[in-house]
């Protein structure tokens, strides 16, 4: 039945027979084809403010995947349902270069994917409640003025776990990002738009205490692996990806397709994503401080 | 000659449904040649109708209706709009027909049906050229605020003669359709008013009360296939793809002629052939509107 | 008449004049929109059949959303489509323009096509249908609340009516988190002011998740206690669908 978990995903790796049981075997063996353990990361390392004219920017890689994320934050109107809320949209696109399935198309099927994906993970319900990015730090007015972050990730190149690690470009660019002090002018009527002054100099930090990481446990054969390579993936039989933050609280989940899971499968899965979680979180904000620090001198 | 006697032979040997999809033009003659259509149907009667108003709650009007197994869902969404300046005391209405993938298996997401833009525009000029309905009556407040009905019909089902059941459920629609009570507002919006506090308002109502529509007069349609010396009314759409030659009447109720559509063909239809349509769309009608009365009890027309 | 030629005016749908009070879904003696209690699921109304032109379809009504799904296929595959020995499902949703509230606000979800394929693609047997594809249509009549769990059910129904091989009917049933309370198949009322959802699609007989979703903040305990309120009312759903199947078929044969 080896057929049940042929490549749905990325029929672009051409592995053979022979490779494909080198692969299985060795997770089964608690030893991956780069020497890995099965919970074990690939070099992480972090670049912040690649791009100059962003509020914040990032470059992570890990292993061969290569992601940048943008931040641009311009003044806006808040929704009427949400008055004392800032707005965030968040928008991936994946280079034709990325990865020879990228070609032409190839790619926008996926970038949607993942964007839905990391709005689900970061921005939380409906009500703005249980969002990773604080969206009530957002407002300037209530009502009237508030800030409106576009984030743009880009995958660079791909070599598997695109979305642990465009989850990690933006909390990396979130910490990256200044958001200009704004003054408003005083006086103005209830009914008028008030009148504003963005500051050139000063800039607040943006909070982000409260980003989740994603952690992606794809499953091949009877375990599951953190940060698969692309091979990997080809032999997934599924995939769950489950966003946590800082207190272990689950803040987003999407199985992404193949075969059905059971229950209790599931909740391992979040329990050894909570414990992974933690290590990646410290590890991410070692990375994030060190480069941060290298950027200012 | 030797071919149609070579049909004949293999068709005592083939079970029935491989005949009729093998050979379907000699399964329709053979069927033809006997009075009758395959599906049992005499030649000049219509396929069962059934209509349903109210199908869609959220709606101000609606229907669903039933030819056969063509079906159609009608719904009619009143909306505010600034009237234009060269008719200030107007409201508009927008007539749209689609056709989504679920309804038949030529229609694949990303590419609209062929026909579906060609009923929208036979169904606006239909209803615009009938003077059903006056289109003061959707005027709220002159050169101001008027109502925009959005009527979308959508197909569920397409076999055959669409553009009839979409009409009708297009008609159906707007003998439900009520007309919501507004009043505006010191913004120059148009805003609802509910029963309960539609009194103490000091907002002057500009449409008191829900109101219907006065339809001045109903067109209705019956398509008919013209094969040979043949006439056959309301075609499935698997007649409708043997056969070419399609003539469409429109009707109103008191037997005046509408619109009258005959888009090419190979057979060439005297006129005494369009005549009998005309007999046999007359009768329809009056079939129809006795369908639409009795949904609606207290139309008046 | 259409738009008499040119552009279409700029036109809004009027809104009521009293000013909607966001519902107080926190107080103790909050009640559900609809009266439901906090457990318990709107009546589910399947019939399969419902489009003729269809190779299966099956059509579905929750409270006040209603679905159609027609399945077509399996048929041949798209020119430039590779050779597959498995075959292919291709999944499409789309809403009416009267569906929403507010006419035409259906085409913001272009996500739900890529969801209910991921939701359906575990249950079926793909390999039983090599080099060819089954399609999968949905149309959302009226949306009012937990739409894409009604889709999905919905789906599997039509291919069970189309005769497509799968391991198990899909069912599928969502919750909406309220700081501490938990809601089944929550109506658009509640979905728009929900704290975090969470969606379950499964094989019942199997007991095994195909599609899995969770937004907002969510505690181990609590995700435990969603995954089995939904898993629960999964199982009642595919009850209700089977019989909904064995009804169609005890038909036909008389």
């Amino acid at each position: 039945m080896w057929h049940a978990s042929a490549p749905r995903t990325s029929g672009m790796v051409g592995l053979s027979l022979g490779e494909k049981h080198f692969i299985q075997g060795g997770i089964a063996h608690d030893l991956r084809c780069d020497g890995r353990k099965r919970l074990t990361y690939r070099r992480i390392s972090v670049e912040t403010g690649v791009i100059p004219h962003a509020n914040g920017s990032a470059q992570v890689r890990i292993g061969g995947t290569d992601v940048i994320a943008s931040i641009k934050a311009e003044l806006g109107k808040p929704s009427l349902l949400q008055p004392d809320k800032g707005k965030v949209s968040i928008y991936i696109d994946c280079s034709s270069t990325a990865e020879p399935a990228f070609e032409g198309r190839g790619g926008n099927e996926l970038a949607a994917e993942l964007s839905i994906a990391l709005q689900r993970c970061l921005l939380g319900g409906k009500s703005g409640a249980g969002a990773g990015i604080d969206l009530s730090s957002l407002i300037v007015v209530e009502g009237k003025i508030c800030w409106d972050l576009y984030i743009d990730g880009l995958v660079v190149s791909s070599d598997g776990n695109l979305l642990d690690a465009l989850g990690a470009a933006i909390k990396a660019a979130l910490c990256n990002t200044g958001i200009p002090r704004v003054q408003v002018a005083a006086g103005t009527s209830n009914d008028e738009q008030p009148e504003v002054d963005v500051s050139d100099e000063e800039f607040l930090q943006f909070d982000t205490s409260g980003v989740p990481v994603i952690v992606t446990l794809t499953k091949v054969g009877r375990h599951y692996i953190v940060d698969a390579t692309s091979e990997e993936e080809s032999q997934m039989s599924s995939a769950v990806s489950i966003s946590v933050n800082r207190q272990g609280h689950i803040c987003g989940m999407t199985k992404r397709g193949g075969v059905g899971l059971d229950p209790s499968i599931i909740l391992d899965m979040i329990s050894v994503a909570q414990h992974v979680s933690a290590q990646l979180i410290n590890k991410l904000d070692s990375e994030i401080a060190s480069a941060e620090a290298e950027e200012e001198t | 000659m030797g071919l149609p006697n070579a049909f004949e032979d293999l068709s005592s040997e083939l079970e029935v449904d491989a005949f009729r999809r093998l050979f379907p033009l000699r399964y329709f003659e053979r069927h033809l040649a006997e009075s009758i259509r395959t599906d049992g149907r005499p030649l000049g009667k219509a396929r069962e109708t059934s209509i349903f108003l109210g199908a869609v709650a959220s709606a101000n009007g609606s229907a669903l209706v039933k030819i056969g197994s063509t079906t159609m869902l009608t719904a009619i969404k009143m909306e505010v709009m600034t009237p234009s300046l060269e008719s200030p005391d107007e409201g508009c209405l927008a007539i749209d027909f689609f056709m989504p993938p679920i309804c038949s298996p030529i229609v694949r997401p990303g590419r609209p049906a062929e026909a579906s833009p060609v009923v929208s525009k036979q169904l606006s000029d239909t209803i615009s050229s009938s003077k059903m309905i006056d289109l003061k009556e959707l005027s709220l407040v002159s050169g101001k605020a008027a109502w925009m009905a959005y009527l979308d019909i959508y197909c569920l089902d397409a076999d055959g003669a669409l553009f009839d059941a979409a009409l009708l459920s297009a008609v159906a629609a707007l003998s439900h359709l009520q007309i919501p009570a507004v009043a505006m507002n010191d913004d120059g919006k148009i805003v609802l008013v509910s029963d309960e506090d539609g009194r103490k308002q000091a907002q002057e109502p500009v449409n008191k009360e829900k109101r219907k529509l006065t339809l001045r007069s109903i067109p209705f349609s019956l398509t008919c296939i013209l094969h040979k010396n043949y006439i056959l009314a309301d075609p499935t759409a698997e007649e409708e793809s043997i056969v070419e030659t399609h003539v469409t009447i429109v009707l109103d109720t008191s037997g005046q002629l509408i619109s009258l559509y005959k888009p090419g063909g190979p057979v060439l239809a005297y006129t005494s052939a369009i005549q009998d349509c005309v007999a046999l769309t007359r009768q329809r009608v009056k079939e129809l509107k006795s369908f639409l009365d009795k949904e609606n009890p207290d139309m008046e027309v | 008449m259409a738009g008499k030629g040119g552009a279409t005016p700029a036109t809004y749908s009027p809104s009521p004049t009293t000013d909607k009070q966001k519902p107080a879904l926190f107080k103790e003696d909050w009640v559900r929109p609809d009266g439901r209690g906090f457990h318990q699921c709107r009546p589910a109304f399947f019939r399969t059949g419902a489009v003729n032109a269809a190779s299966g379809s099956a059509y579905a009504e929750f409270g006040n959303t209603k679905v159609i799904v027609s399945v077509f296929g399996p048929r041949e595959s798209k020119k430039a489509m590779m050779y597959s020995d498995i075959g292919r499902l291709n999944c499409n949703v789309s809403f009416t323009t009267f569906a929403t509230p507010v006419r035409g606000q259906g085409s913001d979800h272009n996500e739900y096509s890529a969801m209910l394929h991921k939701a359906l693609e575990g249950g079926i047997i793909l390999e039983s249908f090599p080099k060819t594809t089954v399609d999968v249509f949905a149309l959302v009549l009226e949306s009012s609340g937990s739409d894409l769990p009604v889709v999905i059910s919905c789906a599997s129904l039509a291919l069970a009516d189309a005769g497509i091989m799968m391991y198990d009917l899909v069912a599928s049933v969502s919750v909406s988190s309220f700081s501490k309370n938990l809601v089944i198949d929550p109506v658009l009322e509640e979905e728009n002011c929900q704290d975090g959802s969470l969606m379950i699609t499964c094989m019942p007989s199997r007991y095994e998740i195909t599609q899995l979703t969770v937004t907002g903040e969510w505690s181990s305990p609590k995700i435990n206690e969603g995954m089995q309120l939904c898993l629960d009312a999964c199982a009642k759903l595919a009850k209700i669908m089977r019989s909904c199947l064995k009804e169609a078929a005890s038909d036909s044969k008389e």
